[in-house]
């Protein structure tokens, strides 16, 4: 062989009319449409193909020459005798992907109180009436949960308060803060602070708190007056007026993009979007979350949860995605949570840390909730169940357990066990496996079982139902990619 | 109730593959499966009034499919994985 050859590969090597075997990649499809399949791999790199690309695929009878052959190679669910690269390169973005595991618990709830003056329907946690002091977390609980804080790894740590009504215990919030302030001298975390209020008790010296410790808010925006007030009544009848007040001075008083709010969808909301997302874009929000309502707490008691199913909530959901995306071609940047989510899993290489959208689950390990009376469990979804009066979920108790007992417990770790979809049934070859996740406490409350069937699974076949929604905007309405991409961080 | 039969021929489909396509049909039906000679025997009992059994023979088809994706790629999965976690302390 001359020297040449040596350097170069010979003629034959480029002809593009013969077909060359090719080794299959891991991969998995599920039905997108009639007709159409997503082929996804293990990292998430996506395809959308037809049933004879598949079968011949899968038969690996793809001519060499032709686009399908070079989308499959370059997508890493193919490899030939030109490179293997492509198992090293897949195992660096598997890395990439699962190293929120490693990083672990990033997000601590610290349940402050369970007072609150409101009377909603829905609420997902039992709530006291506001004379109830034995319903605070005390500080020496307080210090007890924040020692575990600050045993997780994780170089970012964000702790939120919630309730009840967490503001009915500021006292407690300004020593907490405080105090993780003077750990974390020693400890060097990037430490973050929320608070999560109906915001009736933000007074100046909340928010003169707020600015000096770089605290944001988040509070619960429901929609117009009449259905916010009717979701989420007070006495007063004027829950709105105080809640937008709030917003209005939060806004002027912290900035803009100190304060953010969360809907919650009852039946009375599923006529009313676009009004829902009107009312955001009235009070200067930039985004909003369409949530299905949650199977806990009252929500279950008074039957909401059965009033209406997925299929009415996700019309719900498209109809105010077109919104959206309405309002984003008119120039104006506005973004809906979970769509943004779902985008930045189909496109980006990154773990985006939602605790439902997670395998193994983000019970504990993504985020972890500090009851009012020590116990701890495995998310807030796990406290509205133990409000239920089922304790499955409760980790242990900050003044009885050790940071090892409560994150090494049987009751986590059996979970966390059940909780990889890539060896669920259903999940495990599902095309959507690398964007969804698995909720084991859902399953358990609807199902009586972590794992559940996801043939009967309202959270699969609502998560179903939004990806191939979304992959079907980004594959055929040039207009909505170019807005959903730009949501991706 | 609505009651059917379909007959599968386990040289060409295994037992596994057809339980994997009926698994995402238990909303919708319940089964009982025998085997006799060469054939995969499925009683259909659906809960709804709507005749499944094109879309369960074709979910039969996609799961063959995904059978032998997942068999042909087992080893080099395995290998993958073993390489995204070398070095990281998590596996020995």
């Amino acid at each position: 062989m001359s020297l040449l050859g040596k350097k170069f590969k010979l003629v034959e090597a480029f002809d593009q009319s013969v077909n060359r075997a090719y080794q299959l990649l891991p991969a998995r499809f599920a039905v997108l449409d009639d007709g159409r399949y997503l082929l996804s791999n293990e990292v998430g790199e996506y395809l959308v193909v037809n049933r004879d690309q598949l079968k011949s695929y899968v038969k690996k009878q793809v001519p060499h020459n032709t686009d399908f052959y070079y989308d499959l190679k370059s997508k890493h669910f193919l490899f030939d005798d030109d490179s293997n690269v492509a198992i090293d390169l897949l195992a660096l973005k598997y890395r990439t992907k699962a190293q929120r595991v490693a990083q672990f618990t990033a997000l601590h709830l610290f349940v402050v109180s369970l007072r609150c003056d409101y009377t909603c329907q829905y609420c997902q946690v039992s709530r006291q009436t506001d004379d109830k002091v034995a319903f605070d977390m005390s500080e020496a609980t307080a210090d007890k949960a924040l020692e575990l804080v600050f045993k997780s790894p994780s170089p970012a740590i964000k702790i939120e308060f919630q309730g009840g009504e967490p503001l009915l215990n500021f006292n407690l919030i300004q020593y907490i803060v405080k105090e993780a302030q003077r750990h974390n001298l020693e400890y060097k975390r990037d430490l973050q602070f929320v608070i999560t209020s109906n915001l009736s008790f933000l007074s100046d010296e909340v928010l003169n708190f707020c600015q000096e410790h770089c605290i944001q808010l988040s509070t619960s925006l429901d929609g117009p007056e009449g259905l916010h007030n009717s979701n989420r009544p007070r006495p007063g009848k004027n829950s709105y007026q105080l809640t937008v007040d709030g917003i209005k001075k939060a806004q002027n008083f912290l900035g803009r993009d100190k304060i953010g709010a969360l809907m919650t969808t009852t039946e009375k909301s599923l006529s009313q979007v676009k009004a829902i997302i009107d009312s955001y874009l009235e009070n200067n929000l930039d985004c909003i979350f369409l949530r299905p309502l949650s199977p806990y707490g009252f929500a279950v008691k008074n039957q909401q949860a059965q009033k209406y199913n997925v299929e009415r909530w996700f019309e719900f959901y498209k109809e105010g995605l077109d919104y959206i995306l309405e309002i984003n071609r008119q120039g104006h940047n506005f973004v809906e949570v979970y769509t943004q989510l779902v985008v930045n899993k189909l496109r980006s290489p990154f773990s985006q840390g939602y605790v439902d959208l997670q395998s193994p689950s983000g019970a504990a390990i993504s985020a972890i909730v500090y009851n009012y009376d020590g116990d701890v469990y495995a998310s807030d979804e796990a406290r509205m169940l133990a409000e239920m009066g089922d304790k499955k979920f409760r980790l242990g108790n900050v003044h009885s357990d050790s940071y090892e007992d409560i994150w090494l417990s049987d009751a986590l770790l059996d979970t966390l066990e059940s909780s990889l979809s890539e060896s669920l049934p259903m999940c495990s070859d599902c095309g959507f496996l690398p964007y969804c996740g698995t909720d084991p406490v859902y399953h358990y409350a609807t199902q009586g079982d972590v794992v559940g069937n996801k043939a009967l699974s309202g959270f699969c076949s609502k998560n179903m139902k939004i990806f191939k929604h979304v992959i079907g905007l980004l594959e055929s309405d040039s207009d909505a990619r170019d807005i959903l991409l730009s949501w991706v961080r | 109730m609505n009651e059917l039969e379909l007959n599968f021929d386990v040289r060409v489909f295994s037992l596994d593959t057809i339980k994997r396509a009926l698994y995402r049909f238990t909303d919708k039906c319940s089964f009982d499966i025998q085997l006799k000679d060469y054939d995969i025997i499925v009683t259909i009992h659906a809960k709804v009034d709507e005749d499944l059994s094109t879309k369960i023979k074709n979910e039969v088809l996609d799961q063959d499919l995904r059978d032998k994706l997942s068999q042909e790629t087992a080893n080099i999965r395995t290998l993958i994985l073993a390489n995204a976690f070398s070095n990281t302390g998590l596996i020995q």
